[in-house]
């Protein structure tokens, strides 16, 4: 199994504890990933915005047409850049004169796109390519008794609804919470946003959005979260001091991304956790699986 | 008594040629936008409560609403509209053509640009760059509220999550401005 | 007939555990001196239905009791051919599955099941197919709109002769005033042509359809597969033996003149739906008061539908029609201006593409409530209250209204000079004494709209239950009217648009078809399908009381001068409520009959009172009560162990001498299981339960004068679905006799 790698901003800086983790763990599982060359900003929920939806559909593509010569699946692991570089990705393949408008702009970047790759989020690949029975079969420390929230997130499952799960209650990460010998609680607000589009300009939506999501999870019995997008991990991670300032919550709730659990797990070396630049510290709550900092 | 409302078509017509504008014909009012939103009650006007305003020929109020400022892209809206309206694309026409317009004032037009100005400047975001730009456009009122993040920014360089230096620009940005000027400019070409 | 019972007991699926076989054995053996009888564990498997076979074939047994499951499963299994008399006797979810195994009150219980099934057949004999003299299969629709043209030509493809009648000089109906009509094919967004000339073609080329065109329906008279038709025609008349009718006569639009509120009359730019689509096929759409070309068009929704001053019920078609009408003046002028004033946009079905076709044509679409439509020189100014903006909302300088004026049945349209005849002879006749007055709701449903004219004693058109739609089974049967052999279909049985008229339509040619083909056989239809028995009348005991004319739910009696009854076989559905009207109990069926169900209830061994061992006789109606009480088995609900349960064609059919019998009987409680009735009724033959009502208010007024207490006898409404309220009100019932204590007629 072998993967074009978009990384995406995020893990440059914030969400560098997730590229460790994950690197890690897709070593064990043997998805090789080679990263695009000079990959740029998929343009997030913003470029749009600014430039409108084509334009900023193109600055996507770019990144699909550096990917395209090694002709594997590209793997995404934040929810925005997945957002649109799938997108962008289905509205070529399915759009004639879209995908003609398209070209002509990368052309004066001197790039090609033929539509030949697919665009895949992270979760999805570690369940449809790699499997739950390899996954399983890698745990070598299960979690037995461990009380997992499951945060999928707002645009994961909703990018293309259906096409892997439910759009507002999706379960397919909790299948890989489970696989760690851990337990997902029910956790309706799996799938609420969390508000990180107004983290800097409107941080009281982020705050507030973030009480309702953590309350949820304690109220469900989680003893941390676990999400695979890194704005959400932010959001619940670093804002938790603020949630606490401005919102009664009940108690700190550890928030983890979705590899980090799984490198504990695997009984992979601590380097790979990654658990020092979490915020809200997760260290008594995974104190019984002998993860210490 | 309040004047009678008109339902009049020519601002309609400016907003239904946006590129995702066409959609916006279709709204039947049911109003499960409304129910989806996560920041609904953020907004001065629902979705399609805006869409409203546009059939009614309300051209100020509609962009001086938040509506689409306060869309957080969750896509909640677009899922379950009934009526297949990307609801989430239409903001961010809306989004694209009132800065085209100047109406700039909400903070979230400047986060906006500070955004795009970052990918212009270096193909990725780095989340000092952002913020450094977007307290710079709005100055000293916005910088002074920052100030109450910085237990906030201080625990995220505490536990490295911010790096120090930002990252080099892309090899390709040279062309990649060419390529989003093409694009602009395509898009001008298809008259949206 | 002379018979000979052969009685198989099954023990299996359970019953063997709960009941005592050979106890059970001897109740027919011993009681009843039945010559066959055999236990099976197995008796609906290949090996047991054999067994009886051979008995059947050896034997010489006639009349097979099968004790076992119930009469609702394996009838395919246990059917021997039509000189075979089968019973069922319901140990399985009635007994077995309901009751406490081994319990010597459950053996009672299933004991008294079997006698009371072989009591029936001192009283039952093979029923004789009633097969009528000159029985035509011909197909008469009436009506040349979609809807008839469309069943003329479904009958007539499926081989059957049909004749189609139309008053109108050219067939067409609306689809000849339409510009054009709603798409019926995908992807539903295009007006389509009418293809009225395609139509009549077809029509014209098949030989199995005669057309009488400019042609009205004088008189019907007979019953299905013999209904005589007078058609008269350019001043003569023809007579034409049928088997069945279609009735397919359409709507027609609301009387603008009532909504002055809206305009019309006032302006003569203010328009009705059927207007604009003459207005249209004119070429450019323009005012009607100058020949202007439109540059603004308002179209008003519900002009007069859901309202209560004019009708109450919502049209179905106009939302549709006005959303094809907007785009008339689109195509013609892409820019006029035109919106759509509405309550709710009810494009049901396909026509949700229509609508979105409409609005990204730039169709402006206005929730609103109209507060005024004003004239100034031709120009006009719609006001009106927005809903969605709580504002006052204005459309100004507009050239053109539609109205989109719903639709009324024209079933709902009385024929003023019959009318007024009908009302000169009714005074004109003297009230004879003695004499009740017919029940006043029947006459008043029977409006005199001058359709089909028909000979009934009941009245000469189609009853109706509300606002002058013909009255059918809504749910279950909806083509279904109240007079046997005729079927409604299109607009004049509910509102309906063009797409589900041709469904309709294709459904009632059906049902006319399995109409002539049922009557051939001399079978019931709907919903006893199959049945062989009807009604028999012992004549000379008859007083001339005129209810059994007068309830039948189907007029299937007529009357002579002397007010004796005249049946009619092949209107009857069978539900024998004749049978539970009359007073003299002269009315019965070969296999089902006053003295029949009088000794199954006089096989219940009532225990003295010492005993403590009460009695409640249930009478179910079998087509929802009885499958209630299945279903209850089947979830293995238990209930009252003093049960014992009777089942009736229809609550409409129980005489009350069986009431009187039970008490005097000792039985401590009758509950009678009925289905809904009022205007949502759920009843199969209409008006079975309200009447079993109405009589039952009669009966305790008797019970009161004996000494005995009313609520002895009590109904209750009892849906298919509510199986699982079963033990609870079985439950009830039963603690209400037990405070009442025992029938003081015990041991009498």
């Amino acid at each position: 199994m072998r993967y074009s790698f978009y990384p995406g901003c995020s893990m440059e800086g914030a969400a560098v504890p997730y590229l460790k983790s994950f690197e890690a763990v897709a070593d064990v599982l043997y998805m090789g990933l080679e990263e695009i060359p000079d990959w740029n900003c998929c343009g997030a929920t913003v470029a749009s915005g600014v430039i409108g939806d084509y334009p900023a559909q193109v600055l996507a593509a770019r990144n699909l047409a550096l990917a395209e010569p090694k002709r594997f699946d590209i793997v995404v692991p934040c929810s925005s850049c997945y957002m649109n570089l799938a997108l962008t990705n289905k509205k070529f393949q399915d759009d004639k004169h879209f995908r003609a408008m398209v070209k002509e702009a990368l052309r004066a970047g001197g790039l090609k796109y033929r539509g030949t790759l697919k665009v895949r989020q992270i979760v999805e690949v570690l369940i449809n390519d790699v499997g739950i029975d390899k996954i399983r079969a890698a745990v070598r420390k299960p979690l037995a008794g461990l009380r997992v929230a499951g945060y999928v997130g707002c645009q994961t499952p909703r990018v293309f609804p259906w096409q892997f799960d439910d759009p507002e209650q999706p379960v397919f990460m909790d299948r890989i919470i489970e696989a760690l010998g851990a337990t997902p609680v029910k956790f309706p607000m799996k799938a609420r946003c969390c508000g990180s589009s107004h983290s800097l300009t409107k941080p009281e939506i982020t705050t507030g959005s973030g009480y309702n999501i953590i309350s949820c999870a304690l109220e469900d019995g989680a003893q941390v979260i676990v999400t695979p997008c890194p704005m959400c991990q932010m959001n619940l991670d670093a804002y938790q001091g603020m949630i606490k300032q401005h919102h009664q919550l009940k108690t700190e709730m550890p928030v983890l991304f979705l590899t980090q659990l799984m490198a504990i797990a695997f009984d992979l070396p601590p380097a790979a956790w990654a658990l020092k630049y979490n915020i809200v510290s997760p260290f008594e709550a995974l104190a019984p699986y002998g993860v210490k900092p | 008594m309040t004047e009678p409302l008109k339902y009049k078509t020519e601002f309609a017509e400016e907003i239904y040629a946006l590129e995702n504008g066409p959609y916006i014909k279709k709204c039947m009012q049911c109003g499960m936008c409304d129910v989806s939103c996560a920041t609904r009650n953020e907004m001065d006007f629902s979705p399609r409560e805006l869409f409203m305003l546009l059939r009614t020929g309300k051209r100020e109020d509609f962009f001086k609403a938040n509506t689409m400022w306060m869309c957080s892209t969750c896509l909640m809206c677009k899922v379950r509209c009934p009526r297949g309206i990307p609801l989430v694309d239409v903001m961010h026409d809306l989004k694209s053509h009132a800065i085209r317009l100047g109406y700039t004032d909400p903070p979230q037009a400047s986060f906006y640009q500070a955004f795009w100005q970052e990918i212009l400047g270096r193909g990725r975001v780095f989340e000092g760059g952002l913020m450094a730009r977007y307290y710079l456009k709005r100055g000293w009122s916005e910088i002074r509220k920052g100030f109450e993040m910085r237990d906030l920014g201080m625990k995220m360089v505490m536990h490295s999550r911010i790096p120090i230096k930002p990252p080099k620009a892309i090899r390709g940005l040279k062309g990649m401005r060419a390529i989003i000027e093409r694009a602009q400019e395509l898009t001008q070409k298809e008259g949206r | 007939m002379s018979k000979k019972i052969g009685v198989y007991i099954c023990s299996g699926c359970g019953i063997g555990d709960a009941l005592d076989m050979n106890a059970l054995a001897k109740v027919a053996t011993k009681e009843y001196k039945v010559p066959v009888c055999k236990n099976d564990a197995f008796l609906c498997g290949r090996d047991g239905v054999e067994i009886i076979k051979k008995d059947i074939g050896d034997e010489g047994v006639n009349c097979v009791v099968v004790a076992g499951c119930s009469g609702r499963v394996n009838y395919d299994v246990f059917d021997f051919g039509p000189s075979v008399v089968v019973e069922r006797v319901n140990l399985r979810e009635r007994v077995a599955w309901t009751q406490e195994p081994g319990d010597e009150d459950t053996q009672a219980m299933a004991e008294d099941y079997l006698r009371m099934t072989l009591a029936k057949f001192k009283n039952l004999e093979l029923p004789e197919p009633f097969i009528g003299e000159d029985l035509s299969k011909k197909i008469l629709v009436v009506g040349g709109g979609l809807t008839g043209m469309t069943s003329a030509l479904e009958a007539a493809k499926a081989g059957y002769e049909v004749l189609l009648v139309e008053k109108e000089d050219t067939l067409g109906g609306w689809l000849r005033k339409s510009y054009k009509i709603i798409p019926l094919k995908a992807p539903y967004t295009e007006p389509e042509d009418p293809g009225l000339a395609g139509r009549v073609k077809e029509i014209e080329s098949n030989p199995r359809i005669k057309v009488y065109t400019g042609a009205t329906i004088e008189k019907t008279s007979g019953a299905p597969g013999m209904f005589d038709v007078v058609i008269r025609q350019a001043g003569g008349t023809v007579s034409e033996r049928v088997g069945a009718v279609v009735l397919a006569t359409g709507a027609v639009p609301y009387d603008p003149a009532r909504l002055e509120h809206l305009g019309y009359g006032s302006s003569p730019n203010v328009i009705t739906q059927a207007q604009m689509e003459e207005l249209s096929s004119r070429g450019q759409i323009t005012r009607p008061s100058d020949g202007k070309a439109v540059q603004k068009v308002v179209f008003v929704q519900c002009a007069g539908s859901r309202d209560r001053d004019h009708l109450p019920y919502c049209s179905a078609a106009c939302c549709v029609e006005s959303i094809k009408q907007a785009l008339y003046v689109k195509a013609k002028n892409p820019e006029a201006s035109v919106y759509v004033f509405y309550k709710d946009i009810r494009s049901s079905g396909q026509y949700e593409h229509l609508y979105k076709k409409a609005q990204t044509e730039g169709v402006i679409f206005v929730k609103a409530d109209i507060t005024g439509v004003t004239d100034d020189g031709g120009n006009l100014t719609v006001e009106a209250q927005d809903l969605l903006m709580g504002s006052p909302t204005m459309a100004d300088e507009v050239d053109l209204v539609v109205l989109a004026n719903g639709m009324v049945p024209t079933t709902a349209i009385e024929d003023p000079a019959l009318a007024e005849a009908a009302r000169a002879e009714a005074e004109a006749a003297p009230a004879k004494e003695g004499q009740e007055a017919p029940p006043a709701t029947e006459a008043s449903m029977v409006i005199r709209s001058n359709i089909l004219n028909l000979e009934y004693r009941q009245g000469p058109e189609l009853p109706s239950l509300k606002y002058g739609f013909p009255d059918s089974h809504f749910i279950c049967f909806p083509y279904e009217t109240r007079r046997t052999g005729i079927y409604a279909a299109g607009s004049v049985r509910r509102p309906m648009d063009m797409a589900q008229a041709v469904e309709d339509a294709a459904g009632a040619a059906l049902k006319a078809i399995q109409c002539v083909e049922m009557t051939a056989r001399g079978m019931a239809v709907h919903p006893r399908s199959g049945d062989l028995s009807y009604p028999d009348f012992q004549m000379s005991r008859c007083t001339q009381c005129k209810r059994c004319t007068e309830e039948c739910p189907f007029g299937a009696i007529n009357e002579d001068a002397k007010a004796n009854p005249l049946p009619n076989p092949t209107r009857c559905r069978r539900c024998g409520t004749c049978m539970g009207a009359c007073p003299e109990r002269i009315i019965s069926f070969k296999n089902y009959s006053v003295p029949m169900i009088g000794n199954m209830l006089k096989a219940i061994e009532v225990p003295e009172e010492d005993e403590e061992k009460p009695r409640i006789l249930i009478f179910a109606c079998e087509n929802d009560a009885i499958p209630a009480l299945d279903m209850a088995g089947i979830n293995r609900l238990k209930y009252s162990k003093w049960v014992r349960v009777i089942p009736v064609r229809c609550l409409g059919s129980l005489n009350l001498i069986w009431v009187n019998d039970a008490m005097s009987r000792g039985i401590d409680g009758v509950l009678l299981m009925g289905c809904k009735h009022g205007d949502d009724y759920q009843c199969h033959f209409m008006k079975g339960s309200e009447l079993a009502g109405v009589r039952l208010s009669k009966v305790s007024e008797t019970l009161d004068r004996l000494g005995l207490e009313s609520e002895r006898v009590t109904m209750t409404e009892v849906s298919i679905m509510d199986y699982d309220k079963i033990p609870k009100i079985i439950g009830d019932f039963a603690e209400k006799l037990d405070k009442l204590g025992p029938n003081p007629m015990k041991g009498f």
